[in-house]
C-alpha cells in the first residue's frame, strides 16, 4: 500500500548509524552487501560489461569521497528508510512500500512496473534499477538477514553492518532511546541527511571529530652552548639500577 | 493488495566450510557457503583470530576471482615469439617433463643458474627449501621490493619489526603515531584497531604526504615531504632529549644504551662495544664507580659520560654518543622544519604530546611478572604511545635508517611491548640476530645448501662476496651492495639475469608475481629484457617458467606456464616458519583447504613443487632409496620437519595431537585444523603478555615451544654493533673489505646511530627539471594487479588518476581531469589529474597496479585499465642514474619505489588514452568468452560466470 | 533529468489531445461548433488520438509494461496513477460526446451534458499529469506553483491551435478557434517566460555540507565518486545541459512553437489560406513543445546529483 503506513506510536524504526569519524571508505560493506543481496531477497543484481569498457551494476551502497579544509570524509550512501518518503507516495502500483512494523522501505518486485518514479521521489539517488528484469530494487536493510532463523542471533544483522571493518556502521531500533544506536546518535550528535526536504530519514550520519591532546609545551633549554646536555645529566644524575 | 514475498529464513547455503581468504596477503578467516555447488555467499569467520568476522572488499569480491573468466585452464608451452602469448595447451605430463630436464640439467652443472623468485605466495617455507635442496642461492620472495626496510630494522634494533613482527597494543594506546601506512597486510586487523582506539578516545596521528584512507580519519595529519621522515623523527628525539623526557630505567634495564662504545679512531673496534675477558659488553657501574659486566642486574650503570678502558683506551656509554648526536642544533625542529614541509610549531607540540603521553599519562596494570634476572614487578607499567610505519619508509633509500631512528624514537620513551605501545606478535621478538648468516658459499656433498637463503649477517665476514668484493648472488642481495639484504632483491632479479656480468642464468622460474608488468621498475625494459636475443639467436635469458593461476601480463613471457589452483582449490599453510599470523596475545597460524573441485586441468603449485623436488632427488624430498618422501602438499605439511618436532604447522602436533609448537607429526593434523576452522592460536596467560623481550615466563615458554633456541633477555639494539662493522671494513679492517667504488657509500651509509641523507636519486637528478615527488598507495577495495580481474573490484578502481594538489595545479596551468605527461629521468607517460586539497604540494600520487596491459586478465582490448589506467612503474628505473648501482637502499636492497622525481605538463590535444600503451596481448587457447552481462545469483538457477568456450 | 524521448511525447500528444477536447467540449457548450454530424466525430476522434497515442508511446518507458494495469491501483496516493484512471476515465464521455453529437446533433441537452463531462476529464488529466512532476520534492525545477498551470495553459495553446487546423481545413474560416489559439499563445509566451525567470534566479535545494551532514570543517569538495563508470542514477537523473546550449534551444522553442503558431493562427482568423495557416501552426506547435518539453526535462536537476557533484 503506498499510502504510508500508520505506525503505532514508538513503532520500530530499523535502520543504520554510519560513522564519518571512523569510515576509512574501504567499500566492504558495499561489496559485501552486494555480495549477499545478489543471491538474496533482491537476487540478482546484474552487472554490464563485467570485463569491457563501462563496467556497471546494481549496488545498493555506495561509498564517496569529499574533501573539507580539515578532513577528507568517506561517505557511504544507501537507503535511509526515510519515515515520509515521497519514493513511496508516487509509486502508482504500491509495489514501493514502507512496513509498519519496522518501517523499512521496500520494493514489491512482483508488483513493478518499472516506472522508474520513484527513483526520481528519492532526493538521496538510493534507488537502483535493475534493467535487465525491469524493475526497482534497493537496498533491504538485509530483510533476508536481521530475522533469519536459520542464522545465530549475532548474525542477524545487516551484511555491511557484520563486515565493516572499521565498525562504522550500527544497526538497530532507532525508536527506541534505549537502544545502542539511538545512545550512539545522542551522545554523538548523530545528523539527518538533507533535513530540509522533510523525508525524515531514518538512517544517521555521526560527524567527524579531531580528538586534540593538552600537553603543556616542552621547556626548551635556552641560552646554554649545549643546551637539554644539563638536563639529561640531572635526569641520569640520580642513581639508576638495572 | 498482493503480499510481498519474502523468504525470512532462508538458510544461506548448502554447506558452510571455513577457511583462509586469500584475496590479499593479510590471511583472513572466512567462511564459504555453497549453494547447488556454486558459491553463494563468502564471510568473515568471526571467531578467526585475524579478522574476527569482518571482511574487507576484497575478500567479500572472492566468488569474482574464482569466476574469473582470466583463470588459467591448462599447461601451456610458447609457440610464437617470447612476449607474443601465442601458446599451445600441453598435458601435465609433457609440462613436467619439460620443466624436470631443465632443472636436472642445471642441477648438474651449476645449480645457481637457477634463479627462482616467488612474490605473493605464503609458502616461502616450502619454496625457500626447495631452492636450498637444489642448492642454489638465487631465490627470494617479494620481500625485497616489499619492505626489507622495515623488516631489517626492526629485527636487528628490537627483534621484531612493523612488518608483520608487530601491532599497537590497540586496547591501551592513548597516542597513535602512523608513517607511511595506506593499508598494509594487516588491512582488516589495523581498521579494526583503529576503530578501538577511536573508541576509546585515543589520538590518531598520521604522517603521511596523502590525506585519504586511514590518514583520512586521523586526528592530526602531518603532511611531510616523501623521504624526509628521518628528519622529523630526530627532531622529536631532539625535543625530548633536549627537555629531559626519555624512559632512562627503560634504558638500562631493556637496551644497550649504557654499553660503552670504544672511542680509538683508527682502531679496528672502534665504534664497537668495549668487552671483558669473556666478551661480555662493559659499561661503567656508578655504585661500584668502575666497569662492569654490562648485562649484569642489579649495576647502576653510567649513560652520559667518558670512561677509560683497562687497556687506558677512552670509552663513552652508546646513549652519550646518541645524546650528543640528536642534541645538536642541526636536528632542531627550527633546522628540520621546512625540508619536511611542517612548521616547527608542529613538532614540538608532537614531541611535547607523546612527553605527555609517555610520563604524565602512563597506563599501570595490575599483574605482576618476573624479568629475565629473576626480579618479581608487582605492576607492568607502559608508555601508551604506540607507533606504526610501513612503505612510507621502507619505500624510500633512507627507509632503513628512518626506521631505526622510530625504533630509536620507541627505546627512549620506553614505549616496547609495554601496555600501550607497539607489542611484539608471537613467535617475535627473536634474539637480535633472529638466525644464522645467509647460505650459499659452499654446498654440502647431496649439493645442497647448508642453511637457509635468506639469512642475517652479522658483519662483513657473513657476506656473500667473492674475492674481490662481487655479489655472489645474482641480484646482489648480501653484497657490499646490500650487505643486510635479508629478504633478497627480487627487482633486480630480471634486470641482473639480462646484464649476466658475473655469470648467465639459465632458466627464471618465477612463482605468483607479476614480474613483467607491476612489480617490474620500467615495465617497458623489463619486457625488452625478458625478449631480446644473443648473437646465436637464443634468449639472453635461455628459459623462463611460470606458475600463475590467472592471466597476468608475465604469463606471455614465459616459455613454460603451469597453472595453479585458486586459493579455494588448494591446500596452504600459514606457517610459524614464513609470515605468521600470530598476534600479541599468543602464536597462530593455519591453512587452506579445497572448498571447491577445479574446473580445469590445473595442479595447486605446491604439489607440483614437491614432485619436481622428487623427480629431481633433492634431499630430504627423497628417501634414502631415491623415492619421493611426501605424496602431496598436505602430506608434506604434516609430516616434514624443518628441526625434530617443529614442523610447518605448529597446532595438534604428537602422536595423540594433545603437542602445541614442538611435537611429533600428526597424522590427522590437518582434519583437526579444519575441525578448528583452519586455524591454530595459543592464548598466552596474561603475565606473559609485555616485556616479552625480558619476560622470563615468556620467553621459556618460547623456547619449549620451539620458537627460540635461549631464553636469555633480548637486550634492544640502541646502539647496532653490526652496522660498524661493515663501517670498519671500509676503513679497511679485516679479511672482507667493500670495492673501493663502494667504501664511501659504505662509511657514510652504515652508522650505528640512525642517519639521515636524502634519498639517493633526488642526489642525483635535476630537481629543477623534476620538482616534485611521485608515489603511489594501495587501493583498499583492490589487490595490486590480480584483483583486477574481479568484475565487483573493478568497478570501484576501473582506471586511475594522478593526485595533484590544487595550488600546484593552478600553478603549473592544468586543471582537473586534464591530460598530462609526467616526466622523469626514465621516461615519461600520459594520464589524466584529478585536483585534491589533502596532499602536500611538492608531492603527486596515484594508486597502484591499477593499469594493465591491453589484452591480459581476459578483460577487452578497449576496457579502462588499459586506456585510462596507467603504472607509475613506467617512469622508475632499477638502476641509479649513469651507475651501476641499484635504485635501493643501500643498507638492505629495499627498491626505492617512492624515491621518484618527476615534473607535469598538459598533454596536446590528442588521444584520450594513457601512454604508454602496449600491444594487446591475445587470450591463451580455449579461453572462455568473457560475458557482457552477469546476472550472479539469479535463483533458482544459481549460476557462475557461464564459461563457454570461444 | 534525462529526456525520454517517450515521456515528451506522452505529455505533448496528450496535452495536445486533451486541449481539443477541452475547447471542443466549451464550444460546444457555447454553440459554437460546426453543426455538421461528421465534424463532431473527426475533431473528437482525432483528440483521442492524440491522448491514446501519448499515452500508448508512455508504456515504452515502463520496465514491465505488461504489469501497466497495476498503476490504477494507487491512485489515493500516486499521481501516476490517477493520471492513469483519469485518462481510461476520460474516454467514454469523449466517445459518448462524439456519438450524440453525430445522432442526437450538437446542441441536444445530452450531448451537452457528455461534452462537459469529457472536457472536466480533460482537464483532470491534463492536471493529473502536471502533478506528477509538480509533486516530485528533489526536483525544483518541477515542484514549483509553474509546473501545473503551465501543463494546462500549454495543453489549452496546443488543443486550440489542433482545432484551429482541423477547422480551417474542414471549413476554411476560423475567426474564433483561430483567436482563441492566438489568445492562449500569447498566454503561453507569458507562462514560459515567467518559468524561465524563475528557475533562472531558484536556488539549489541542497549544499553538500546539508547533504553529507558535514558541517564543522568547512566547505565540503567532492573527491572520489563509488566508481568510475556512469550508473542508472547518473544516466536518469544526473543529466546536465551546457547553458549556452539551453539558452538557444529556449529561443527556438518560444518563436517556433509558440510566437510563430501565434501569428499563424491570426493569419488564419483573418481568412488567409487557413487550410494551410492552421495544420502549419499546429505543426510547428507540437514541434516546439516537444522542444519545451525537452528543455523541462534537461534543464531539470535532479538533488542526489549533488553527490556526485553535479549541478542541482
Ligand atoms: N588493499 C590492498 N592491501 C594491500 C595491498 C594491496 O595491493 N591492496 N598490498 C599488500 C602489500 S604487498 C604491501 S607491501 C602492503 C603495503 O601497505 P602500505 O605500507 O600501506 O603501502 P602503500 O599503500 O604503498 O602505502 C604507502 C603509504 O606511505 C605514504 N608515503 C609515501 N612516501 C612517504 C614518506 O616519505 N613518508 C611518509 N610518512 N609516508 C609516505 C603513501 O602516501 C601511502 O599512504 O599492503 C598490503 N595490503
Ligand atoms: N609503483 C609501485 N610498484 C610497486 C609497489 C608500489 O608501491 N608502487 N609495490 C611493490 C610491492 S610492495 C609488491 S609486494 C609488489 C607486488 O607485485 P606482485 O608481486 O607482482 O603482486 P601481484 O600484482 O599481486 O601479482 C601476483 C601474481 O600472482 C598471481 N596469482 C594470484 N593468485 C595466485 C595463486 O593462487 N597462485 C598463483 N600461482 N598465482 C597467483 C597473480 O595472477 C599475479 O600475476 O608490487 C611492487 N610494485
Ligand atoms: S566498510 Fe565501513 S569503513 Fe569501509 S567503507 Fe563501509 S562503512 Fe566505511
Ligand atoms: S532514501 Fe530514498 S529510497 Fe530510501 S526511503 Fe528515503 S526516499 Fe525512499
Ligand atoms: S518503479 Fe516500481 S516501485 Fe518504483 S514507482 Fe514505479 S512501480 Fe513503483
Ligand atoms: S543493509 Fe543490507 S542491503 Fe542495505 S546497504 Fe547494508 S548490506 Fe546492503
Ligand atoms: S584483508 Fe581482505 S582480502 Fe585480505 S585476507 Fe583479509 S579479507 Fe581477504
Ligand atoms: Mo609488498
Amino acid at each position: 500500500m503506498t499510502s504510508l503506513p500508520q505506525r503505532e506510536p514508538g513503532a520500530k524504526k530499523l535502520g543504520l548509524v554510519i560513522d564519518l569519524d571512523t569510515c576509512v571508505g574501504c567499500h566492504a560493506c558495499a561489496v559485501n552487501c552486494k555480495e549477499w543481496n545478489t543471491g538474496g531477497h533482491y537476487a540478482p543484481l546484474p552487472d554490464h560489461n563485467p570485463y569491457q569498457d563501462q563496467p556497471d551494476g546494481v549496488w545498493f551502497n555506495r561509498i564517496h569521497s569529499y574533501e573539507t579544509e580539515e578532513r577528507t570524509v568517506n561517505f557511504p550512501r544507501s537507503c535511509l528508510h526515510c519515515e515520509t518518503p515521497q519514493c513511496v507516495t508516487v509509486c502508482p502500483t504500491g509495489a514501493s512500500y514502507k512496513r509498519a512494523e519496522d518501517g523499512i522501505v521496500l520494493v514489491n518486485t512482483d508488483l513493478c512496473i518499472g516506472c522508474k518514479l520513484c527513483s526520481w521521489a528519492c532526493p538521496y539517488g538510493a534507488r537502483e534499477f535493475d534493467e535487465d528484469n525491469g524493475v526497482m530494487k534497493k537496498c533491504t536493510l538485509c530483510i533476508d538477514r536481521i530475522y533469519n532463523e536459520s542464522l545465530p542471533e549475532a548474525e542477524r544483522e545487516p551484511a555491511c553492518v557484520a563486515t565493516c571493518p572499521s565498525r562504522a556502521r550500527h544497526f538497530g531500533d532507532l525508536a527506541d532511546p534505549e537502544s545502542k544506536v539511538s545512545k550512539l546518535v545522542a551522545e554523538r550528535g548523530g545528523a539527518d541527511l538533507m533535513p530540509e526536504l522533510g523525508y525524515g530519514p531514518v538512517n544517521k550520519y555521526l560527524p567527524p571529530r579531531k580528538r586534540k591532546i593538552a600537553a603543556p609545551p616542552l621547556q626548551s633549554a635556552c641560552g646554554e652552548a649545549k643546551p637539554g646536555m644539563n638536563r639529561l645529566l640531572a635526569l641520569v644524575d640520580k642513581v639508576l639500577s638495572r | 493488495m498482493a503480499e510481498d514475498h519474502i523468504d525470512y529464513s532462508a538458510p544461506i547455503g548448502d554447506t558452510a566450510t571455513t577457511t583462509t581468504c586469500y584475496m590479499c596477503a593479510c590471511r583472513c578467516g572466512i567462511k564459504v557457503h555453497l549453494k547447488d555447488g556454486v558459491i553463494r555467499y563468502i564471510e568473515g569467520n568471526r571467531d578467526h583470530p585475524v579478522n574476527r568476522g569482518v571482511l574487507c572488499g576484497k575478500g567479500s569480491a572472492g566468488i569474482m576471482t574464482q569466476y574469473s573468466p582470466a583463470k588459467l585452464r591448462k599447461p601451456l608451452k610458447r609457440v610464437g615469439e617470447r612476449g607474443a602469448g601465442e601458446f599451445v595447451e600441453i598435458e601435465w605430463e609433457e609440462a613436467m617433463q619439460i620443466a624436470i630436464s631443465l632443472l636436472a640439467e642445471i642441477r648438474r652443472t651449476d645449480p645457481k643458474k637457477l634463479a627462482f623468485y616467488t612474490g605473493r605466495d605464503q609458502s616461502q617455507a616450502l619454496t625457500g627449501y626447495f631452492a636450498q635442496m637444489f642448492g642454489t642461492m638465487n631465490f627470494a620472495a617479494h620481500g625485497g621490493f616489499c619492505s626489507v626496510n622495515m623488516a631489517a630494522a626492526g629485527l636487528y634494533s628490537l627483534g621484531g619489526a612493523f612488518w608483520e613482527f608487530g601491532e599497537p597494543d590497540w586496547e591501551q594506546a592513548k597516542l597513535f603515531l602512523l608513517f607511511g601506512v595506506a593499508e598494509d597486510h594487516d588491512s582488516n586487523p589495523i581498521k579494526l584497531g583503529l576503530a578501538k582506539l577511536k573508541e576509546r578516545g585515543a589520538k590518531i596521528v598520521s604522517i603521511n604526504p596523502v590525506r585519504t584512507g586511514y590518514s583520512a580519519i586521523a586526528d592530526e595529519h602531518v603532511p611531510i615531504t616523501p623521504g624526509t621522515d628521518g628528519l622529523f623523527v630526530m627532531a622529536l628525539i631532539h625535543c625530548l632529549l633536549e627537555a629531559g623526557k626519555i624512559d632512562a630505567d627503560f634504558l638500562i634495564r631493556y637496551t644497550n644504551a649504557h654499553y660503552l662504545v670504544v672511542e680509538a679512531p683508527g682502531a679496528a673496534d672502534h665504534g664497537l662495544f668495549a668487552r671483558d675477558a669473556e666478551g661480555k659488553p662493559l659499561a661503567f657501574d656508578r655504585k661500584a664507580e668502575a666497569l662492569a659486566d654490562a648485562t649484569a642486574p642489579g649495576i647502576a650503570p653510567a649513560l652520559l659520560g667518558e670512561y677509560e678502558l683497562p687497556d687506558g683506551r677512552r670509552a663513552r656509554p652508546a646513549f652519550a654518543l646518541l645524546a650528543e648526536r640528536y642534541l645538536d642544533p642541526e636536528y632542531a625542529p627550527e633546522a628540520v622544519a621546512e625540508r619536511c614541509g611542517l612548521q616547527p610549531e608542529t613538532i614540538r607540540r608532537l614531541a611535547a604530546e607523546i612527553a605527555e603521553i609517555a610520563f604524565n599519562q602512563p597506563v599501570v596494570l595490575d599483574q605482576p611478572w618476573i624479568d629475565t634476572a629473576g626480579r618479581r614487578h608487582e605492576t607492568m607499567i607502559g608508555r601508551p604511545v604506540a607507533m606504526h610505519g610501513m612503505r612510507g619508509i621502507s619505500a624510500h633509500s633512507n627507509g632503513f635508517h628512518t626506521c631505526r631512528a622510530i625504533h630509536v624514537l620507541q627505546m627512549l620513551i620506553g614505549a616496547v611491548d609495554t601496555p600501550g605501545s607497539w607489542r611484539y606478535k608471537s613467535p617475535y621478538p627473536k634474539p637480535i640476530l633472529p638466525g644464522p648468516p645467509p647460505a650459499g658459499r659452499r654446498h654440502l656433498p647431496d649439493g645442497s645448501l647448508p642453511g637457509g637463503l635468506l639469512g642475517f649477517p652479522r658483519g662483513p665476514e657473513d657476506l656473500l662476496v667473492d674475492e674481490d668484493g662481487e655479489a655472489l648472488r645474482l641480484d646482489r642481495a648480501f653484497s657490499w651492495e646490500a650487505p643486510l639484504g635479508i629478504h633478497g632483491m627480487m627487482h633486480m632479479a630480471i634486470a641482473e639475469a639480462y646484464k649476466a656480468d658475473r655469470y648467465e642464468i639459465d632458466t627464471l622460474f618465477l612463482y605468483m608475481a607479476n614480474m613483467a608488468w607491476n612489480s617490474a621498475m620500467n615495465p617497458g625494459e623489463t619486457n625488452r629484457m625478458l625478449t631480446e636475443k644473443r648473437e646465436n639467436g637464443e634468449y639472453r635469458i635461455r628459459n623462463v617458467i611460470y606458475a600463475d593461476a590467472y592471466y597476468s601480463e608475465t604469463v606471455a613471457y614465459a616459455d613454460l606456464v603451469l597453472p595453479d589452483t585458486t586459493y579455494l582449490e588448494r591446500y596452504d599453510c600459514i606457517s610459524l616458519l614464513d609470515r605468521p599470523i600470530g598476534s600479541a596475545h599468543g602464536p597462530a597460524d593455519a591453512i587452506r583447504h579445497p572448498v571447491i573441485k577445479p574446473d580445469r586441468d590445473v595442479r595447486p603449485f605446491q604439489d607440483v613443487l614437491i614432485e619436481l623436488a622428487g623427480q629431481l632427488k633433492l634431499p630430504n624430498f627423497v628417501d634414502g632409496g631415491g623415492r619421493p618422501l611426501y605424496k602431496d602438499y598436505p602430506d608434506y605439511i604434516m609430516r616434514h620437519e624443518r628441526r625434530p618436532g617443529v614442523g610447518p604447522l605448529a597446532g595438534w602436533r604428537g602422536e595423540d595431537g594433545e603437542a602445541a609448537g614442538k611435537g611429533a607429526p600428526n597424522p590427522d593434523q590437518i582434519s583437526r585444523y579444519i575441525e578448528n576452522g583452519g586455524f591454530w592460536r595459543m592464548h598466552l596467560p596474561r603475565e606473559q603478555l609485555y616485556f616479552k623481550h625480558a619476560n622470563k615466563a615468556y620467553l621459556e615458554g618460547a623456547v619449549s615451544m620451539g620458537f627460540i633456541e635461549s631464553s636469555d633477555q633480548i637486550v634492544l639494539s640502541l646502539y647496532s654493533e653490526p652496522m660498524q662493522k661493515f663501517r670498519l671494513a671500509a676503513e679497511g679492517h679485516g679479511g672482507v673489505v667493500p670495492p673501493e667504488r663502494l667504501r664511501a657509500r659504505i662509511l657514510s651509509g652504515f652508522d650505528p646511530l640512525p642517519i639521515w641523507y636524502q634519498p639517493l636519486e633526488q642526489g642525483q637528478v635535476d630537481r629543477q627539471r623534476f620538482p616534485l615527488f611521485a608515489i603511489t598507495q594501495r587501493p583498499m577495495a583492490m589487490y595490486h594487479s590480480w584483483g583486477g580481474q574481479n568484475e565487483w573490484l573493478r568497478q570501484i578502481n576501473s582506471e586511475n588518476r594522478l593526485y595533484v594538489h590544487r595550488g600546484t595545479a593552478a600553478a603549473l596551468g592544468v586543471a582537473d581531469e586534464d591530460w598530462v605527461w609526467v616526466e622523469s629521468r626514465n621516461g615519461r607517460l600520459k594520464c589524466q589529474i584529478r585536483l585534491m586539497d589533502g596532499v602536500n604540494p611538492n608531492t603527486v600520487w596515484t594508486w597502484n597496479a591499477i593499469g594493465k596491459r591491453s589484452g591480459a586478465w581476459a578483460l577487452a582490448p578497449d576496457a579502462p585499465e588499459s586506456k585510462r589506467g596507467f603504472l607509475l612503474n613506467h617512469l622508475i628505473s632499477e638502476y641509479l642514474p649513469g651507475e651501476r648501482h641499484s635504485n635501493s637502499d643501500p643498507v638492505t636492497g629495499q627498491a626505492a619505489w617512492f624515491d621518484l622525481n618527476v615534473s607535469i605538463s598538459r598533454a596536446g590535444a590528442g588521444e584520450a588514452e594513457t601512454a604508454p600503451h602496449f600491444e594487446t596481448l591475445p587470450l591463451p587457447p580455449n579461453f572462455p568468452k568473457a560475458p557482457t552481462s552477469i546476472q550472479f545469483g539469479a535463483s533458482p538457477l544459481r549460476k557462475p560466470v557461464p564459461e563457454t568456450a570461444s | 533529468m534525462k529526456p525520454a524521448s517517450s515521456v515528451l511525447l506522452l505529455t505533448t500528444l496528450t496535452g495536445a489531445g486533451y486541449g481539443l477536447l477541452v475547447w471542443l467540449g466549451i464550444l460546444d457548450l457555447a454553440g459554437a461548433v460546426p453543426h455538421a454530424p461528421a465534424f463532431g466525430i473527426v475533431a473528437i476522434l482525432i483528440g483521442l488520438a492524440f491522448a491514446g497515442g501519448g499515452l500508448i508511446a508512455s508504456m515504452a518507458h515502463l520496465g514491465r509494461p505488461e504489469r501497466a494495469w497495476r498503476a490504477f491501483s494507487q491512485w489515493r496516493s500516486s499521481w501516476l496513477s490517477r493520471e492513469g484512471v483519469a485518462s481510461t476515465l476520460s474516454f467514454p464521455p469523449a466517445l459518448g460526446f462524439a456519438a450524440l453529437w453525430f445522432f442526437e446533433g450538437a446542441t441536444a441537452p445530452a450531448t451537452r451534458i457528455l461534452a462537459a463531462l469529457s472536457l472536466v476529464m480533460a482537464l483532470v488529466t491534463v492536471g493529473c499529469t502536471a502533478m506528477i512532476y509538480a509533486s516530485l520534492i528533489p526536483i525544483r525545477q518541477w515542484h514549483n506553483r509553474h509546473t501545473l498551470p503551465d501543463y494546462l495553459i500549454f495543453s489549452l495553446f496546443s488543443g486550440a491551435v489542433l482545432l484551429t487546423a482541423i477547422m480551417g481545413v474542414w471549413q476554411g474560416h476560423v475567426i474564433l478557434p483561430g483567436s482563441i489559439a492566438a489568445a492562449s499563445g500569447l498566454a503561453a509566451i507569458a507562462a514560459k517566460s515567467a518559468y524561465w525567470r524563475f528557475i533562472d534566479r531558484q536556488k539549489p535545494l541542497a549544499t553538500l555540507a546539508s547533504a553529507t551532514s558535514v558541517r564543522q570543517f568547512g566547505a565540503v569538495r567532492p573527491l572520489d565518486q563509488p566508481h568510475f563508470s556512469e550508473n542508472y542514477i547518473l544516466r536518469e537523473m544526473g543529466f546536465t545541459i551546457a547553458r549556452k546550449h539551453a539558452e538557444k534551444l529556449r529561443r527556438i522553442a518560444l518563436a517556433a512553437g509558440f510566437i510563430a503558431p501565434t501569428i499563424l493562427a491570426l493569419v488564419a482568423t483573418l481568412g488567409l489560406a487557413a487550410w494551410l495557416s492552421g495544420p502549419l501552426a499546429a505543426l510547428l506547435a507540437l514541434a516546439g513543445l516537444f522542444i519545451e518539453r525537452w528543455l523541462f526535462f534537461a534543464e531539470a536537476t535532479h538533488v542526489s546529483a549533488i553527490y556526485y557533484g553535479r549541478p542541482v
